[in-house]
């Protein structure tokens, strides 16, 4: 089948849809077979008819991602373009239309890659000729991307698939700290950049200016930016036109075995789990038989077809062409991200894949509101189905029970967690403070991984000799009139300066090497607050660094409470010690008993707080025979029992551990 | 005021066979199972005498309470089903409104079916209100005289109590509502001793009515005893004020004193004006001290603390509100009073018209569909038999609570407080009523041996448990609804 597949390759497209029909019933009726299959197959084809992908051979594709810094429009611009080439129509559907998530559309981010494929007449300029129903027609992949740098990771593994980026650049606000790591991204994959200055409708845009910032940042030609507003439309006519010159077509050999990215995948209630791939080389077709070269497992394709803009089968992918496909796998887990998927009977040489996602920030989750830990399982195992980037290991705290340790990519990241497991699984999740991943050496020479601050001894029996923890290098640009207090907020949170240069007369760009503890927790929101929200912020992480750390302990009336544990630097943990004890004793209610609060490191004891007893709790009035409303008073008071946490004897309420994850700036 | 509100008597509710069954359980999985299905509300009206099933019967109620709910005004804390009749007239005696609720009142009592043929005398009636005082004597007796009518001849030993109010009776009255009417128990409203704090609480006497009254009841003759009220933490109430209080009640010389912590209640004035702890209420702990002071100076002044805000001189218990603490049976009449009967709380309507109406379904027979009747699930009877039991002094008791509610139960809840013995909140305490060691509680609770060998008892210790009673009470809940 490949063979005739090849060799139709060859001639004139008017009559590739007739090979491709012969093509197509050629290939399943051995497989499917019967009179009934026969009939569901035709309702397909009718409903395929428009999408004949055999018009489409590599030249004819294009695969591009939209790549900004938060808020420059990138959304705005994907939803013009999928109303331009009437892949959704205009005025319906939802605003921000890839952001399926209720996450993404609350907070306006982009969280979850998403792809969408147009269909576009073009002339080339070269064949000014051709009439406009002559010009040929072109398949166009767009990869929406999360813009927070949380979300490089899925950047990354889009780009994987592109050959081209529109870098969308807010003409008012110019370039931003995502901006130059998103550049870089695209710039080391050896892709294709369209520069795309966007938002020229508003008064405070300064084309130029931007233009500028471009030339001298990225040395891109000021020339071949493209200036549009998605508000307006105004130069949108350009863009589409600017990737299909300006973006190579895919490279790959159709000729060639399959060879297949997989991108991403998800699962759905009633399909199981949905790969997004991009064909490389080869081609694929329903009910072809294909397997992982990471597993080795070989699947059945029982469904194929592209996003337009939802899942729309075609029965086939061919070479340089994204879409989907389903195939049987039980879980999300078997579709390994970054994988190559081939012809079952063939052997092929792996693609390179995409670094794996790396997980900067740990944190326990825990069921919350005397819910139960099945439930919290089964949430978490069913929203990983549809986050692959999280980490979960099992874990036991003597003070919230059983939970797990959750590896995250980010903070924002992290949240988002949490909100999706709450919205879209209903789970009610208690999180620990967050930390990072340290290493700590002991005089027997032995190293610990510390994902977990519970997990280290507070008196090991042997001497630390040495201590690491992650660094990033953190790009920041900003007005220089905030410099003065940024670079004080920088060397508070510990960090190296290694560059600072002027972008232009006004603006700097800084970088710093920043331990990545210094960051995980509101560096972001401090860092907006004292630059009026002027600045911008982006890190890629950086190697391990030496440091002085200790293991902060929170004691209850002398007992440790394992899920309040820190690891922190040893200049500041006077500091957390002092903050955690004394948010711990506003949230705490007093009790029967007096209780002590203290922190400790080790044996040493830096903070202490008490809370008295408390005095009196008693219906002393008389309600008569009326006991009924006694009681539901005192039920009442059980039920609010319920919602804490019991370390010992005292009990913790839920907020105290919110709390305490805002503590921050150790 | 705070007083007794409501209770009881209902005889819509046949017998259902109540006794709760025995049937030890794993601790983690505390079930209770009752020897029979509770009776949907449906059945209620069907007589009480068809139900071949049910073999033992609850005792019937023999305890009635009958709220009279009219004041000169409201106080300031109550909130309490009142009628306030208004200050300007001194002279109620001939208020329609009076004549028209006793009417009511006694058509309630007479479209009351008998709860069995086995109606035992009864043995406590309390008036509560509102301030019952303000009904004429003779009225009272008209509602005395239907009980007669419906429930047989009363005991000879009666407690028949009323809640009197200061500035609302003269020598007169009293004499006819004791010598006459036959009441035999007095709970005096005198609520503090200083003309300052009455007029914060909205009070419609001084502290000249106080004496006044004190003098009368003192004088009286045929009165059994009689009970002084007050109330703690009022609005800018001072430690000395407090003293004094309790000085002068125990001069005045009751044989009973009752105690009671301010509340604020929802709706009331004081919520609207004050939050508990914040002045010019007292403090969380300058309250604490004040219970810890009616304790001490009436303990000192030979008065037992049999509940938490009831003292008396030994064998003048209240015996009407035992029956509330005991857990047993009473019928309740009038405007919101609560009755239990045959394992079922009801409470009636709190305004009069919605009353006038459950009177009239009453009587017509047709209560089912309104009633807004609870049969007692036996989780909410243990956990009411706890709560209730906690409030005494003689605490609860270990076995008769793990006849009903099986062992398991008991070591649950045993482990639960285990703190608290030790801290000394809980006071465990053996067959003869000696206090058990933390050491020997242990041993028992760890041990083999059948629990309830030595611990017979479990009651809060005074004053400090039963100023965290709400506390320990919560804890027991947990173990007995998880």
């Amino acid at each position: 089948m490949r063979a005739l597949y090849r060799s139709s390759r060859f001639v004139t497209s008017t009559l590739r849809p007739l090979l491709y029909e012969s093509y197509r019933f050629g290939t399943l009726l051995p497989l499917i077979g019967g009179e009934c299959s026969f009939c569901s197959h035709s309702r397909e084809k009718s409903r395929e008819g428009a999408l004949d992908l055999s018009q489409y051979p590599p030249e004819r594709i294009r695969n591009f991602s939209i790549i900004a810094h938060v808020d420059h429009g990138k959304s705005t611009l994907a939803d013009r373009l999928l109303e331009l080439t009437g892949t959704i129509k205009k005025g319906h559907g939802q605003p921000q239309y890839l952001d399926k998530l209720q996450v993404e559309r609350e907070r306006g981010i982009t969280v979850k890659a998403q792809t969408a494929t147009m269909f576009f007449r073009h002339k080339f300029q070269q064949h000014e000729a051709t009439e406009k129903e002559n010009a040929p027609n072109f398949l166009l992949n767009l990869i929406d991307t999360p813009g927070h740098v949380d979300f490089s990771y899925e950047v990354s593994r889009s780009l994987a698939a592109c050959q081209g980026v529109l870098l969308v650049v807010d003409a008012a606000q110019g370039v931003q700290a995502q901006t130059v790591a998103n550049f870089y991204l695209a710039f080391e994959s050896n892709l294709a950049i369209i520069p795309v200055i966007n938002k020229i409708d508003q008064p405070t845009a300064d084309p130029d200016r931007v233009k500028a910032q471009l030339k001298s940042l990225f040395d891109l030609d000021p020339n071949h930016a493209l200036l549009t507003s998605a508000k307006t439309g105004q130069g949108l006519e350009h863009v589409l036109p600017s990737v299909i010159d300006r973006i190579p077509a895919p490279p790959g050999k159709c000729d060639s075995p399959l060879r297949m990215l997989l991108l991403d995948s998800y699962y759905d209630e009633y399909k199981g789990v949905i790969c997004h791939v991009a064909v490389v080389d080869g081609a694929l077709c329903k009910g072809d038989k294909i397997a992982s070269s990471a597993t080795g497992h070989v699947y059945e394709v029982s469904d194929i077809g592209i996003m337009h803009p939802e899942l729309t089968p075609t029965g086939v992918l061919l070479t340089g062409q994204v879409g989907y496909i389903v195939s049987g796998m039980r879980s999300t887990a078997e579709a390994r991200v970054g994988d190559t998927l081939h012809q079952a009977k063939s052997t092929v040489l792996p693609l390179p894949g995409f670094k794996p996602a790396k997980h900067m920030v740990f944190s326990g989750l825990y069921p919350a509101d005397g819910s139960d830990f099945d439930a919290l399982n089964h949430a978490i195992e069913r929203l990983i189905c549809n986050d692959a980037s999280v980490s979960v290991t099992k874990e036991t705290s003597t003070a919230l029970g059983m939970g797990f340790r959750c590896g995250f990519l980010g903070l924002l990241h992290m949240d988002v967690f949490h909100q999706r497991l709450e919205q879209e699984y209903g789970a009610k999740v208690l999180s620990t403070i967050p930390t990072v991943p340290y290493i700590f050496e002991y005089s027997d020479g032995s190293k610990v991984k510390v994902q977990n601050p519970a997990a280290l001894a507070s008196n090991p029996g042997k001497s630390v000799t040495a201590c690491w923890e992650p660094s990033v290098i953190a790009t920041i640009i900003l007005p220089c009139e905030y410099v003065g207090p940024v670079i004080t907020l920088c060397s508070e949170r510990r960090g190296d300066q290694l560059e600072y240069s002027f972008i232009e007369s006004q603006r700097v760009l800084m970088k710093y090497q920043l331990p990545l503890r210094e960051i995980v927790v509101d560096f972001y929101n401090e860092l907006k607050s004292i630059t009026s929200g002027y600045a911008s912020f982006d890190y890629e992480d950086a190697e391990y660094q030496k440091s002085d750390l200790v293991k902060l302990d929170i004691l209850l009336n002398g007992q440790a409470v394992d899920a309040m544990a820190t690891i922190v630097h040893n200049l500041k943990a006077q500091r957390v010690g002092r903050e955690l004890v004394d948010k711990l004793k506003k949230f705490i209610d007093r009790q029967m008993f007096e209780i002590s609060i203290q922190a400790a490191i080790g044996s040493r004891i830096i903070a202490r707080e008490t809370i008295s007893a408390m005095r009196k709790n008693v219906l002393s009035k008389c309600y008569g025979g009326d006991v009924t409303r006694k009681r539901k008073l005192l039920e009442k008071q059980k039920e609010g029992k319920k919602r804490m946490k019991r370390v010992g004897s005292v009990d913790i309420p839920q907020e105290a551990f919110h709390e305490l994850l805002k503590v921050s700036k150790e | 005021m705070p007083r007794a509100t409501p209770a009881p008597l209902q005889l819509l509710f046949p017998p259902i066979s109540l006794p709760l069954k025995y049937k030890p359980q794993p601790i983690s999985h505390l079930t209770f199972v009752r020897s029979s299905i509770p009776c949907p509300p449906a059945v209620y009206r069907n007589s009480s005498t068809d139900y071949p099933h049910i073999t033992t019967p609850l005792p019937p109620p023999s305890s009635i309470y009958i709220h009279l709910p009219f004041c000169r005004r409201r106080c300031h804390y109550c909130d309490f089903p009142i009628i306030a009749l208004g200050s300007s007239s001194s002279h109620y005696d001939d208020d329609p409104r009076i004549n028209t609720y006793i009417r009511l009142l006694l058509r309630e009592i007479r479209a009351t079916k008998p709860y069995s043929s086995l109606q035992l005398p009864i043995k406590t009636i309390f008036f509560g209100g509102g301030t019952p005082s303000l009904v004429p004597p003779r009225l009272i007796a008209s509602v005395l005289d239907t009980i007669r009518t419906k429930f047989g001849e009363v005991a000879a030993d009666v407690e028949v109590s009323m809640e009197m109010d200061p500035g609302t009776f003269d020598a007169g009255r009293l004499e006819e509502m004791v010598g006459v009417v036959g009441v035999t128990r007095i709970s005096l409203g005198v609520q503090a001793f200083q003309d300052e704090l009455l007029r914060e609480c909205g009070r419609a006497h001084g502290r000249r009515e106080v004496d006044e009254a004190i003098e009368l009841v003192n004088s009286s003759h045929g009165l059994r005893s009689w009970s002084l009220d007050l109330i703690s933490s009022l609005p800018r109430q001072t430690e000395e004020m407090w003293e004094e209080s309790l000085r002068l009640a125990v001069s005045a010389g009751p044989q009973h004193v009752s105690v009671y912590d301010l509340q604020v209640e929802e709706g009331t004035k004081f919520a609207l004006l004050y939050t508990p702890g914040e002045f010019p209420l007292p403090a969380e702990a300058q309250s604490a001290n004040f219970y810890v002071m009616a304790s001490e100076t009436l303990k000192l002044a030979g008065y037992e603390h049999y509940e938490i805000s009831s003292y008396c001189k030994p064998g003048h218990e209240c015996m009407h509100n035992i029956t509330y603490w005991q857990n047993e049976p009473f019928y309740g009449f009038g405007l919101g009073s609560a009755s239990y009967i045959n394992g079922v709380r009801f409470s009636r309507p709190r305004r009069l018209k919605q009353y006038e109406e459950f009177v009239k379904d009453l009587e017509a027979g047709n209560m089912s569909a309104k009633s807004n009747a609870s049969i007692v699930e036996d989780k909410e009877m243990a956990m009411d038999v706890v709560m209730l039991s906690l409030r005494t002094a003689k605490g609860l008791d270990l076995k008769s609570f793990q006849r009903s509610f099986g062992e398991s139960v008991v070591l649950s809840l045993c482990r639960a407080w285990r703190p608290h013995v030790e801290s000394g909140h809980v006071v465990a305490l053996d067959e003869e009523r000696k206090a058990i060691s933390i050491g020997k509680f242990d041993l028992e609770l760890n041990g083999d041996c059948q629990l309830g060998r030595r611990v017979a008892f479990l009651r809060l210790s005074d004053p400090e448990g039963f100023l965290m009673s709400n506390e320990l009470i919560a804890v027991a809940f947990g173990v007995l609804s998880p």
